[in-house]
């Protein structure tokens, strides 16, 4: 459904193919979602990418934003985790979104992670599978890592926390395979395998071992354990093979499928089939090298108009061609828009 | 500190006030904080905030909390018009909720003029501005007598809802005076306290705006910008909604042009940037769900034009614009309504009088008083609560 996608994810641009994408998407959800309808009425084809409309990211937290199409199959919500805020985005999925999303991460992180199939372990539990209508944002990044890998072994009795390991699969997988793939949000994968909390057993038989671990997540219960990058990769990579790697990638539930993983440089890049703009915070004009709001677009979101997000992440786009040698737009992501206490009386 | 006796006289008598200390001192103590507070802010506190709080603290308005109560300042009636003392009631206890606005120092300061002890219950989460108020203070006048009194009579304290010392504060207090929501209003009452102590719930409040077509001119509009945009949605004297009275759809649309046209006039504060992103969130939200919405300039705020039946956006600048008969705006009125600010013909003909009567509106004033606080407050006459009245009968 996307002709970029054919294309490696940081080969040769086709921006007028990604906008004519686009567009066809925006006429698509204003013909399927009377929401979205009423909030671009006027809308018209976008002569550039930044004329694209786009939904504030926060829209998913309040409404149920879905677009309604012939044979778009079966439909499945996913959940971002509750913020401080205490509400999760609701995005929902048709097959076609779906295939198109985990085509999308597929090719991504096999660029950061090689082609090689191998097995899989995720930090989550699988019980969350059951949830057939709904799945964690958790649920589904691990699930779209599932074509890199040759079986899935789900490390954690419960959803809660990296309490209960099940450190006896751990084991049978190490004992059977030299080349591993572990995914887990950032801090659970800190507390299972960085804090010091590994047996004796399972760190003698991860030495040597080539391990690519995956998270994402974000990192801000780290941040108030005062637990670095580096100190997070190389507590990690400790006594594995020389070519493992941590591979941090950031990903919006509402920009399902397109990730975007921490290059060696310490950029992300942008896949052909994507494009990132960063605007003023008060006059929402792009801004080019400046530091401003992000803004994502892809082709893939035909289930509900997530094609084009403004979140409140903050970044700017880093001008030039990266060293790592991926070509297109990469930008650094720098944080969050701060937050403020409301002033009132009785009533917030 | 010595009792001083001050002379009141009302048509109906005169009281004699009895307070811990000289009237005209205690003001020129205050007027001295605030000469300071000119040349010196706080940052804890808005510029709107700080503007407000030194027009509070004006000699003549803080005297007006006599004068209101209980007459023009007399030397000496004589005894034959005498009929009342009053004396500080005792022990004040106030509770405040974590993100109070300005109402907490307002609510403090006045209380400091009836010469009770007053002890403060502040946020467990976070500092409150009766805190930050008290903190520049002593730290702008540390030697100042009022500095010195205020450290005498007020005692402030941060902890949370369980906290053993909420028992304490309720059964030693004389007058309870709570700001919060209805469950904390309601835990704080429900515990032990004496008998002869009275109780002032000032809880989860929503205030409105209505307009009449012909009473709007373009200072009214400033206003009600200026008014909104203090504390947005958040405050329980802002706007929640403004109301346009016997009016078509049509002239929703014409006000919120008007409304978008003065805003520059409205010299509104900076908005900070997560609050214009939400802004940007909550005009899309509203568009969603059917309301007529647009970003002011700069996307300071959202004004969406719609019906009564609309769902409201839960957003802090998001005002909601709709037109009504008298009677549905009535009808509408939230349950917790509390100030109506009016640009209305004759606000105190029989037809506003008769309306009022039939509500239970607290206050109703120009749209430019909305906020401004007082010794009457949700219908209570607090402030003349926190005396004991002594009945004096010179005749038989």
């Amino acid at each position: 459904m996307s002709q970029l996608l054919a294309r490696s994810p940081y080969g040769q641009r086709d921006d007028g193919q990604l906008l004519r994408e686009l567009n066809d998407l925006t006429r698509h959800h204003r013909s399927g979602s009377p929401e979205y309808a009423r909030i671009w009425p006027d809308a018209t084809d976008a002569e550039r990418l930044e004329d694209v409309p786009f939904v504030h990211v926060g829209l998913f937290k309040r409404i149920a934003l879905r677009t309604k199409s012939a044979g778009s199959g079966r439909e499945r919500a996913v959940l971002s985790s509750a913020t401080t805020s205490g509400q999760s985005s609701r995005i929902f999925l048709d097959d076609q979104s779906a295939h198109l999303q985990g085509e999308s991460s597929t090719a991504i992180l096999k660029d950061f992670v090689g082609e090689a199939r191998r097995p899989l372990l995720v930090l989550d539990s699988s019980r969350s599978l059951a949830q057939r209508r709904e799945m964690s944002a958790r649920l589904a990044a691990a699930m779209s890592l599932q074509s890199l890998a040759t079986e899935i072994f789900f490390l954690l009795h419960s959803v809660d926390g990296p309490d209960n390991v099940r450190w006896d699969v751990v084991a049978d997988v190490l004992r059977q395979h030299d080349d591993i793939l572990v995914y887990g949000f950032t801090y659970i994968l800190w507390q299972t395998f960085g804090a010091g909390r590994v047996p004796d057993e399972i760190r003698s038989l991860l030495r040597g071992k080539r391990i690519h671990f995956i998270h994402s997540g974000g990192w801000k219960k780290l941040e108030a354990i005062s637990v670095d990058r580096d100190t997070f990769d190389s507590r990690l990579l400790s006594g594995l093979d020389p070519s493992s790697r941590v591979v941090d990638y950031y990903g919006l539930v509402e920009q399902i499928g397109v990730v975007y993983p921490l290059c060696e440089y310490g950029f992300r890049h942008v896949p052909v089939w994507a494009a990132v703009m960063v605007r003023d915070t008060t006059t929402l004009d792009t801004l080019t090298g400046d530091v401003g709001q992000l803004q994502f677009m892809n082709p893939l979101a035909w289930s509900a108009p997530y094609h084009s997000v403004l979140t409140e992440d903050v970044g700017r786009i880093v001008p030039g061609a990266c060293d790592c040698g991926r070509s297109g737009p990469h930008f650094e992501l720098v944080g969050r828009l701060p937050k403020a206490e409301l002033r009132g009386c009785a009533n917030v | 500190m010595s009792e001083h006796i001050h002379y009141f006289d009302a048509p109906h008598g005169a009281t004699a006030v009895v307070l811990p200390f000289a009237l005209d001192e205690m003001l020129e103590w205050w007027a001295g904080l605030r000469s300071r507070m000119i040349r010196r802010t706080s940052p804890a506190f808005s510029r709107d905030e700080w503007a407000y709080l030194i027009t509070f603290l004006a000699p003549d308005h803080l005297r007006a909390a006599f004068t209101d109560t209980f007459g023009a300042a007399a030397a000496d009636p004589g005894s034959s018009r005498l009929t009342h003392l009053a004396r500080p009631r005792g022990p004040v206890a106030l509770w405040l909720p974590n993100n109070v606005s300005l109402l907490g120092p307002l609510t403090l300061i006045l209380l400091s003029l009836t010469g009770n002890p007053i002890r403060v219950k502040g946020g467990s989460h976070s500092e409150d501005l009766v805190n930050a108020f008290l903190g520049y203070i002593q730290g702008t006048v540390p030697e100042s007598p009022l500095a010195d009194y205020l450290s005498r009579i007020v005692r402030h304290e941060v902890f949370d809802r369980h906290d053993p010392r909420n028992a304490e504060m309720a059964a030693e207090a004389r007058v309870r005076i709570i700001f919060g929501g209805d469950d904390a209003a309601q835990h704080i009452h429900a515990l032990p306290h004496p008998v002869d102590s009275i109780g002032f719930s000032f809880s989860d409040r929503r205030s409105e705006v209505w307009l009449e077509k012909a009473a709007i001119s373009d200072d009214t509009l400033v206003s009600l910008i200026k008014v909104f945009m203090i504390y947005g949605q958040a405050g329980c004297t802002s706007p929640a909604r403004v109301v346009l009275l016997d009016q078509p759809p049509s002239a929703a649309l014409a006000l919120r042009e008007r409304l978008l046209g003065l805003w520059p006039l409205a010299r509104v504060r900076a908005v900070a940037p997560h609050q214009t992103s939400e802004n940007i969130m909550a005009r899309q939200w509203a568009a969603a769900l059917g309301w007529d919405a647009q970003l002011a300039p700069a996307n300071q705020a959202v004004l969406a034009i719609g019906e009564y039946q609309l769902t409201p956006i839960a957003s802090n600048l998001c005002l909601p614009i709709v037109t009504a008969s008298l009677q549905d705006a009535i009808e509408h009125l939230p349950r917790n309504i509390q100030t109506l600010g009016h640009a209305v013909h004759d606000p105190t003909s029989a037809r506003w009088v008769e309306t009022l009567a039939r509500t239970t509106i607290k206050r109703f004033v120009p749209i430019a008083r909305m906020h401004h606080f007082g010794i009457t407050w949700d219908g209570f006459s607090f402030w003349r609560q926190a005396f004991e009245m002594v009945e004096i009968g010179a005749r038989g």
